[in-house]
């Protein structure tokens, strides 16, 4: 299980990264950031890259910082980094929390925040986490930047709306209030496995107005998705019950099956998180 | 076409060339000759590869060696010095915390950094953090019992939380 | 019958000096040091690394294979086709039950057999070299139905694994033991159910390997590798290579792990040997995880049960008719031996009277069988175990009380139970009280009844089971009227040499080392015959070539053999010494006795020679002994089963062929999400009785380790196969092993009641956890549920299969 040739590529700066990207043409050129997800697969063979283009070494692409009411994290932060960051627990502690789950600690050593967006898993904690605080992703070419909010990124499993010659070089999560309330409970079939089913409850307090409610759904799906339908639910009666809130959750949703959980089972799996992850996001408003 | 890379192992510098695919586990154990570092999945899930870089543990088999160019690796032959077992190589001994020995390796990488940021885990903390490294031998128990006795024989630990065995 | 020619040394447990201690292991300071030596640590010049083409097919004839572009690519210096195969070596060894029929080769050559079987084989520089070449390998395949399940494969129509079979029954045959009609007509109830035992599989973290060296010059093939057993069956390998027997030797490196899949494990070192002759380069071979899992020839039981149990209105156990179809794959390299562990112990420790065993064994497009922990034992115990629960609902009886009627008592040992076998000892009130003990029993069952209330499922499992120990030769052929080969030895060898300092070195045979503790066993041994401290005894491995007859670790065989080959090593070194002593002290044999490690005159503690002291005259002064005593101080024993008896003509008795019987009580405590269906579990406790323990803490090691596997089984754990055949399973993120997460805090408990028939009473062990733990499991997850009536009646208990189960489905 050894991967096949690639040439590698190590640039220093995001510009240098961005025009070997734009040198690519037509062959298979990829990102290594934390190797993660992508040696794995080029281990059993399976992603063939030509060109890995390295961005481990891309200094200025390790930060973490508030701005414009967002945390900001930079294509090259891990996501141990983001875990043990205070920063991260005061400005976004859904993500703190999260963060959590995401597999072992060896592999948060290596692997980045941005990379596991990129790498858009459908079971994947961190493109539910910024779906359910309307994030969105910086992309930067050569010839600009722009941003993607997080519902318009995810679009298939493994398949995101980057463009070729983009680079995803920033992740941006809306800054919570202290006082929201907000949980991921996931459901794996050993300790830290990918999710069967996931959801992710943030209730965020709006000065004296209901409290705006997103749920997300993770691991059943072909992304991660928002829960619209129960989101209304808890719009009009934020205390609606919990278990009926979850139902509409994933009422409706085309779910995907395979051997560690079939459509349905994933369906009720995905419907005890969410209730679980409400109750939990309405005792932290407590 | 080979890359240059500059890693210190086991707190000696090596200059080498290597194939960019070259995984760092194959680097360490062919290169190098560090046979510690295991081969079991090669594909990032039984732990049985890790090792530390910059003092964190990794899975060396989903790390290409040039990823850690200008690193500090740091693998189980640093445990020892010389005759003297380090306090958790010899807690794993007293507990027959080990079988066949082949996880033992990675297993000490990741009990080393663990004690390092935690002086003194519960049982339950210990259980958590080994989970990343997989055992077939051992059902983990005598594991968990070497780490607190490491712990307590070294620091200010409690007390070993988990039942001991009756003999 | 022949029993232990010597009584063990002493009898008393408190007379043990370092027999029943948990002494460090002298195993351990390499691989803490990261020098454990592993196969794949090994460097040797001029070595070349070999990697496989695999099958992407189930079943499938091949058409072609192209090797020109692969052949081409810098760095590869061979590509041999299964077609070239045929010519560079013979079918594997076989010993199923019509290897003619069924032949097994290093290399598919005409047809593959299932996803993963390998097809040809790339040597070149380094293993990415020979990867990148294995993907340049053009086979064109006809594809051909597939079947994977036995049931269909059964079915006339079905398509053939191997046409020379006619059909996919490699085997079937109905034994009966006992009055079985006469037992079911005079019960007064009969549960039946339909069970379903699937396959998993030891999955070490070491795969096999090996590193071959043919020397043209000399013509001997040297292989090292992870596996050696069987030394006086490695002529069947040296066939399939093609040289001499007195021309193989293979060496044995520590393996990291087995669980029984490194056993006779021969194909790896074939190929590599195979390449190594081709190329005349020394090959290295180690299989990546891919090729262990698909095509490793170790995956596990995988079995159909349609059971019937007659049981009076009283929960006393009559009779039991067991039908079972099991599903060995695409060949049959150990025949139906699990079926023979199956028998050993068919009955449990209950008084069963009659049994009826119906087995079919069919060929299918899957990796075949090889062994795993419990090696088919394990599948019978909880099959037995779920028909006892089952039982014991219908008359609604607690499952402690019905074990307890139906336990054989302590004074009707030995035993014989209906096939022929025999139980040397045991007091299973006892295991089962000690276990209920350390469980706090009835603060569970409070525990159990408040969290009901808050409508949680916390259930309290149990199983009372065997754990045989020790095989006979009979085994493997008991099954056929006119075996071909009725073997009878089932031989341990060790030589003990005390050197001239009297350090005690001693050599082991066929001896694998698994991550079992022979040297630690073997030290103890020795260190309780000469009085001498464990650490300080030498052991060395023996390769195949200079080895004296010897089978290794197996069935649970291995300290209770190596007992029996120490103390007869031993015990020949005593006389020589006691010849010596006769001489050097001037006194007669009868005046003499061991005491402390030397030999004095009796009465006379001032007139003693220390062991040293006797060995360096052995070693460098022959002159002043008598002129028959040799120089030197060395002696061997060829130990071999210490009690087997031939099956009858009829085949109503099996004779006895697994007489060393461990038992265990397991009590594991778990918690059932109803929503999800995940079993976590909480507490387990577990107490074997092994006989006399050499090193407690590692038998509780074992224990453990086998009781999270076994978790595995119940939960977690299986080779899936598509209805096409594909292999669904193929890496650790599908096939998934127990992390310390999955693994619950065990408290170990200990019985110990000798065998009257080995040295120091001492029973096998090392498979007893993952023998209890699938019907122990199963049971607490029946339990929990009970509210709900759930009955579990397959594994592995996944959550899904529990939520279905929960809903009511089937």
């Amino acid at each position: 299980m050894k991967p096949p040739p690639f040439t590698y590529h190590r640039p220093t700066t995001t510009d240098e990264a961005l025009a070997m990207l734009a040198d690519a043409g037509d062959s298979d050129t990829r990102i290594l950031a934390g190797g993660q997800s992508l040696i794995p697969l080029m281990n059993f063979r399976v992603a063939l890259p030509d060109e890995l283009i390295d961005i481990n070494f891309i200094d200025e692409l390790d930060y973490i910082r508030e701005d414009e009411g967002c945390l900001a994290v930079g294509a090259a932060v891990r996501l141990s980094t983001a875990e043990r960051s205070a920063d991260v627990a005061r400005l976004a502690p859904l993500v703190s929390e999260g963060l959590r789950s995401v597999a072992h600690p060896p592999v948060r050593n290596r692997g980045t925040v941005v990379g596991s967006l990129a790498h858009a898993d459908p079971a994947a904690e961190l493109p539910a986490l910024l779906l359910a605080l309307d994030g969105e992703v910086v992309l930067r070419s050569s010839g600009g930047e722009r941003r993607v909010a997080a519902g318009d990124f995810f679009e298939q499993p493994l398949v995101t709306s980057i463009e070729p010659g983009e680079l995803v070089v920033e992740a941006r999560f809306p800054v919570s209030d202290g006082h929201s309330g907000h949980a991921l409970v996931e459901f794996t079939r050993r300790h830290a496995d990918f999710a069967v089913a996931g959801g992710v409850v943030a209730l965020r307090p709006e000065n004296g107005a209901p409290r705006q409610a997103a749920i997300a759904l993770f691991g059943i799906a072909g992304t991660a998705l928002r829960a619209g339908a129960a989101e209304a639910m808890l719009a009009d009666d934020e205390g609606a019950d919990a278990r009926e809130v979850a139902d509409a959750a994933v009422g409706e949703i085309r779910i995907l099956g395979d051997i560690h959980g079939g459509p349905e089972y994933r369906r009720r799996v995905a419907r005890a998180c969410v209730e679980r992850a409400l109750v939990r996001a309405r005792g932290g408003l407590q | 076409m080979n890359v240059p890379i500059e890693i210190t192992v086991n707190g000696a510098l090596h200059r080498e060339e290597v194939e960019p695919r070259m995984l760092l586990v194959d680097f360490l154990r062919e290169r190098l000759n560090l046979a510690s570092v295991h081969i079991g999945c090669e594909h990032g899930v039984c732990g049985t590869c890790t090792v530390q870089m910059d003092g964190k543990c990794i899975r060396s088999c989903i790390t290409f060696a040039l990823q850690a160019d200008g690193a500090e690796v740091t693998t189980a032959e640093a445990l020892a010095e010389g005759a003297q077992l380090h306090p958790l190589q010899d807690a794993f001994w007293e507990k027959q915390a080990l079988q066949c020995g082949y996880c033992t390796p990675g297993m000490l990488m990741v009990c080393e950094e663990l004690l390092r940021d935690n002086p003194r885990p519960t049982a339950e903390e210990v259980r958590e953090r080994i989970s990343s490294n997989l055992c077939r031998c051992t059902g983990y128990q005598f594991i968990i019992e070497a780490v607190m006795h490491a712990a307590e024989q070294h620091g200010e630990g409690p007390a070993a939380q988990i039942a001991e065995v009756t003999r | 019958m022949s029993v232990a020619s010597h009584p063990p040394t002493r009898e008393l447990a408190d007379e043990r000096k370092w027999v029943g201690k948990s002494i460090r292991r002298l195993e351990d300071p390499k691989f803490l040091r990261g020098r454990g030596n592993y196969i794949d640590d090994l460097r040797v010049e001029g070595m070349v690394h070999a990697a496989l083409v695999r099958s992407p097919h189930a079943h499938a004839k091949i058409v072609s294979v192209n090797v020109e572009e692969a052949r081409r690519l810098p760095g590869v210096i061979a590509v041999i086709t299964g077609a070239e195969a045929l010519e560079l070596a013979d079918p594997l060894p076989d010993f199923g039950p019509a290897p003619d029929k069924h032949t097994w080769r290093l290399l598919a050559a005409e047809k593959v057999r299932y996803v993963g079987e390998a097809v040809a084989a790339v040597v070149a520089t380094s293993r990415y070299v020979a990867e990148d070449a294995t993907d340049l390998v053009e086979v064109e395949y006809e594809q051909l139905p597939a079947v994977v399940d036995p049931e269909e494969a059964l079915k006339p129509g079905a398509p053939l694994i191997h046409e020379p079979l006619e059909s996919n029954i490699a085997y079937e045959r109905v034994f009966t033991f006992g009055d079985v009609d006469r037992d079911f007509a005079e019960a007064d109830l009969v549960v039946a159910d339909r069970l379903r035992w699937n396959r998993s599989g030891g999955q070490p973290l070491e795969t096999v390997g090996a590193v071959a060296s043919f020397d043209h010059g000399t013509g001997m093939m040297s292989i090292h590798t992870n596996s050696l057993s069987f030394t006086s069956y490695l002529f069947m390998l040296a066939n399939t290579l093609k040289v001499a027997d007195n021309r193989l030797d293979v060496v044995p490196h520590p393996a990291g792990g087995s669980f029984g899949s490194k056993l006779w494990a021969v194909k790896v070192g074939a190929i590599a040997g195979m390449l190594s002759k081709a190329t005349g380069r020394p090959v290295k071979y180690v299989e990546d995880r891919i090729d262990n899992m698909s095509n490793c020839d170790h995956h596990g039981s995988d079995r159909i049960y349609d059971v019937e149990l007659a049981v009076t209105k009283e929960g006393l156990m009559k009779s039991i008719r067991i039908k079972t179809i099991d599903d060995y794959g695409a060949y049959m390299q150990f025949g139906v031996g699990h079926h023979g562990n199956a028998l050993a112990q068919v009955t449990g420790p209950y008084r069963i009277a009659s049994v009826q065993y119906d087995l079919k064994a069919v060929v299918t497009n899957k990796c075949q069988q090889g062994a795993y922990r419990g090696f088919g034992s394990e599948v019978n115990n909880w099959m037995l175990e779920r028909m006892v629960d089952l039982a014991a609902r219908r008359l609604d009886m607690d499952p402690a009380e019905i074990r307890r009627k139906n336990f054989i008592a302590p004074d009707q040992f030995p035993y014989f139970i209906p096939t022929g076998n025999v139980y040397d000892s045991g007091d299973y009130e006892q295991v089962l009280d000690k276990a209920l003990g350390l469980a706090d029993y009835e603060h569970w069952r409070t525990e159990q009844e408040r969290l009901r209330q808050e409508g949680r499922y916390l259930g309290i499992g149990m199983a009372t089971c065997q754990e045989r120990s020790v095989f006979s030769a009979t085994e493997f052929w008991f099954w056929f009227d006119e075996p071909a080969a009725p073997v009878t030895s089932m031989p341990e060898s060790v030589t003990v040499r005390v050197g001239p300092t009297g350090d005690i070195t001693a050599t082991l045979y066929s001896c694998a080392f698994w991550g079992n503790s022979p040297e630690t066993m073997v030290a103890q041994l020795i260190g309780e015959e000469f009085d001498v401290e464990p650490h300080s005894v030498s052991v060395i491995y023996a390769g195949s070539r200079n080895g004296l007859p010897a089978t290794g670790p197996g069935g649970s065989r291995l300290t209770v053999m190596l007992a029996g080959a120490v103390e007869g090593a031993s015990a020949r070194i005593k006389d020589k010494a006691r010849l010596v002593a006769e001489h050097m002290l001037e006194a007669s044999a009868e005046d003499l006795e061991w005491v402390d490690g030397g030999i004095q005159v009796k009465g006379s503690p001032g007139s003693r020679l220390s062991l040293a002291e006797i060995a360096i005259q052995t070693h460098l002064f022959k002159h002043q002994l008598p002129d028959e005593i040799e120089s030197g101080l060395e002696a061997s024993k060829v130990y071999d089963h210490p009690y087997t008896t031939m099956p009858s003509d009829d085949r109503k008795n099996l004779g006895v062929f697994y007489p060393i019987m461990g038992h265990a009580c397991h009590i594991p405590i778990v918690e059932v999400d109803p929503e999800t269906g995940h079993v976590q579990v909480i507490k387990y406790i577990a107490v074997h009785d092994c006989g006399t323990l050499v090193n407690p803490r590692s038998l509780s090691g074992h224990i453990t380790g086998g009781t999270v596997q076994g978790i595995g089984t119940a939960l977690f754990e299986q080779y899936i196969y598509d209805e096409e055949g594909n292999f669904v399973t193929q890496s650790y993120m599908d096939y998934l092993i127990p992390t310390a997460m999955e693994a619950p805090e065990f408290v170990i408990g200990h019985v110990e009641t000798p065998s009257p028939w080995t040295v120091h009473g001492i029973k096998g062990g090392g498979e007893g956890g993952r023998m209890m733990a699938p019907a122990a499991i199963a049971s607490a997850v029946e339990d929990a549920l009970s509210p709900l009536g759930v009955r579990v009646s397959e594994l592995p208990a996944r959550p899904e299969r529990i939520v279905a189960l929960i809903e009511g489905r089937s």
